[in-house]
């Protein structure tokens, strides 16, 4: 190429015709290094960027290495079973969890997070749009959010359970409080960054403010918001573990300080990973799908 | 004096900010203006000097602080499908395909139907010469076809007046070459009035046919250049070399220069 100024074209070249190439799946450029080194010695230099799949297999060594430690640790028998049980007993134990229908405990929880969740975002969603909006709107709920996200939430337990006795009610009115605050200020920044560009140039197309909040607004935060809502059902577990653990008959949070009363550790171990489980997956899902969602912003 | 040549007219319009530390910032002084339909008016003047604030209130996106903006007759009160507007800044949809993008421009039209809006954004697509492109999202061509992009969308958008911020700022020397001259071409056909600003002198003389040059800030009409008079109106990249261009880069550039010079020497003074 002649020297000149460098030139911003990410994909395409400007000259028509020229089809753009794109590039390939870790977002590197075709010929674009002037060397090519192994993915794998590329996992050791300084912020150079390697094949996604060597990642993966990386992150695989990391969770074998961690069993492999577990394993050596009891085997040996470095600490006692009931600090630390062997992964052979944990498995037992998660089997003799289904045996006793744990599937309904798992069924349980997934529901409370995700209709709490489903709440919150029905509500955050449309209130953090009009908080970026509408200065009236933003003044007025800003500070009193504010105030009651920086409450701890389990000191909100005592109240939920006066409020909602100790049914389905408290339960999903500890998740709504714990998520809800804190997600609408998340949407109410994500609308907050969409470029002005973006609504002035709806609104000298004509668009009205109803029509600059749909069209444009919305779609514009969509990934970002998307990402804020992922977040946030991550928090909606770590309020619902409290909330079975103070005060539930059903749950995995219940199951789990049931078999601590009773120092059964492997099920605890099992309950643990469960629960773990469950978040990995579900943030994988939602990563997944904002992939395919959003495959224009790659 | 408002003629009947006049399209846009600007009656005393000032503009002022409020300075947070107190008192007030003057933008704009009482500035008149008349702009005829389908001219070339581009608007140039130091960094800073106000003159996106004029372009801005002429689009309804700010308001004048005294004095009013009239378009036919009417006075300006707020941003409108009237008044389009090309940001220097990719404002191409990300969500929307090229295509996509252009039709959005037509999307609050309701004197057409459907199909029509189609014809209507491939016709635009075709005029900027992105069709082979139709189907790409913005995040995938390159800066000066997003640009091509916001033009066609807001040409479709049917507007009296088409407004441009520095719409080839961020482009390279030779993209920002070709898309001059497609601009040109465009204008042939489509006779907008536009409103142009750049700090780009030779851009500025190459487009226009009429230069306002801005005043340092508060901005005030230092020169009013009629380009038109003293250049062809079909404009050639040979045409910059001509005594005739560069006597008019050199009459414009001298000004801002000038005026750059004399804030910095005020700048100074103020400070020792």
């Amino acid at each position: 190429m002649a020297p000149g100024p460098r030139v911003r074209n990410r994909l395409a070249t400007d000259s028509e015709g020229s089809v753009a190439k794109p590039p390939d799946r870790a977002g590197r450029f075709p010929a674009a290094a002037p060397r090519q080194a192994s993915p794998w010695h590329d996992l050791f230099r300084f912020r150079t960027q390697t094949r996604p799949d060597v990642e993966v297999w990386v992150g695989i060594v990391a969770f074998v290495v961690v069993i492999a430690a577990w394993l050596m640790m009891t085997e040996l028998e470095v600490i006692q079973p009931q600090f630390l049980p062997s992964p052979l007993a944990v498995l037992q134990a998660w089997w003799g969890l289904f045996q006793n229908e744990y599937h309904l405990d798992i069924g349980i929880s997934i529901g409370r997070v995700w209709l709490a969740f489903g709440l919150s975002a029905l509500a955050a969603i449309p209130l953090g749009v009009l908080m970026s909006s509408y200065r009236a709107a933003g003044a007025f709920s800003e500070p009193l959010i504010d105030f009651i996200r920086y409450l701890p939430v389990p000191a909100l337990v005592p109240l939920t359970l006066i409020w909602f006795g100790i049914d389905e009610g408290s339960k999903v009115a500890l998740l709504w409080i714990g998520t809800f605050f804190q997600l609408v200020l998340l949407i109410a920044d994500d609308a907050r960054r969409v470029p002005k560009e973006f609504i002035e140039t709806g609104r000298t197309l004509g668009a009205g403010d109803w029509a600059l909040m749909k069209d444009v607004l919305l779609r514009a935060m969509l990934p970002n918001m998307v990402d804020s809502l992922r977040i946030t059902l991550g928090w909606c577990w770590t309020y619902l573990l409290i909330a079975e653990i103070v005060a539930s008959n059903s749950g995995i949070g219940y199951e789990l300080w049931t078999a601590r009363r009773y120092g059964k550790t492997p099920e605890v171990f099992a309950g643990i990973l469960t629960i773990g489980i469950i978040g990995l997956v579900s943030d994988q899902l939602i990563r997944a799908g904002h992939r395919r969602a959003f495959r224009y912003l790659g | 004096m408002p003629t009947d040549r006049s399209f846009i007219e600007f009656h005393q319009v000032t503009k002022w900010f409020r300075d947070p530390r107190g008192g007030t910032i003057d933008v704009v002084e009482p500035l008149s203006l008349d702009i005829a339909k389908g001219e070339f008016v581009v608007f140039v003047g130091p960094s800073g000097c106000g003159k996106t604030t004029v372009m801005r209130m002429v689009g309804g996106l700010e308001a004048p602080s005294t004095g009013a903006i009239t378009l036919p007759g009417e006075k300006i009160t707020g941003p409108s499908r009237a008044k389009g507007m090309v940001f220097q800044s990719y404002s191409s949809f990300p969500w929307l395909t090229v295509l996509g993008n252009v039709r959005f421009g037509l999307k609050y039209r309701r004197d057409l139907s459907s199909a029509d809006k189609d014809r209507v954004a491939r016709h635009y697509l075709e005029l900027v010469k992105l069709t082979p492109f139709a189907d790409f999202y913005v995040n995938r061509i390159s800066g000066g076809m997003r640009q091509r992009v916001a033009i066609a969308r807001t040409l479709a958008a049917d507007p009296l007046v088409l407004l441009m911020d520095e719409p080839f700022g961020a482009l390279d020397a030779l993209t920002r070459e070709r898309l001059q001259q497609q601009l040109l071409e465009l204008q042939k056909t489509e006779r907008k009035t536009v409103i142009f600003v750049t700090h780009d002198v030779d851009e500025a003389v190459f487009l226009a046919d009429r230069i306002i040059v801005f005043s340092a800030r508060p901005a005030r009409v230092l020169r009013d250049l009629n380009v038109r008079a003293e250049l062809p109106a079909e404009r050639t990249l040979e045409i910059q070399e001509t005594p005739a261009f560069r006597k008019l880069r050199h009459e414009v550039l001298s000004l801002i220069r000038d005026e750059e010079e004399r804030t910095e020497a005020a700048e100074l003074a103020a400070v020792s």
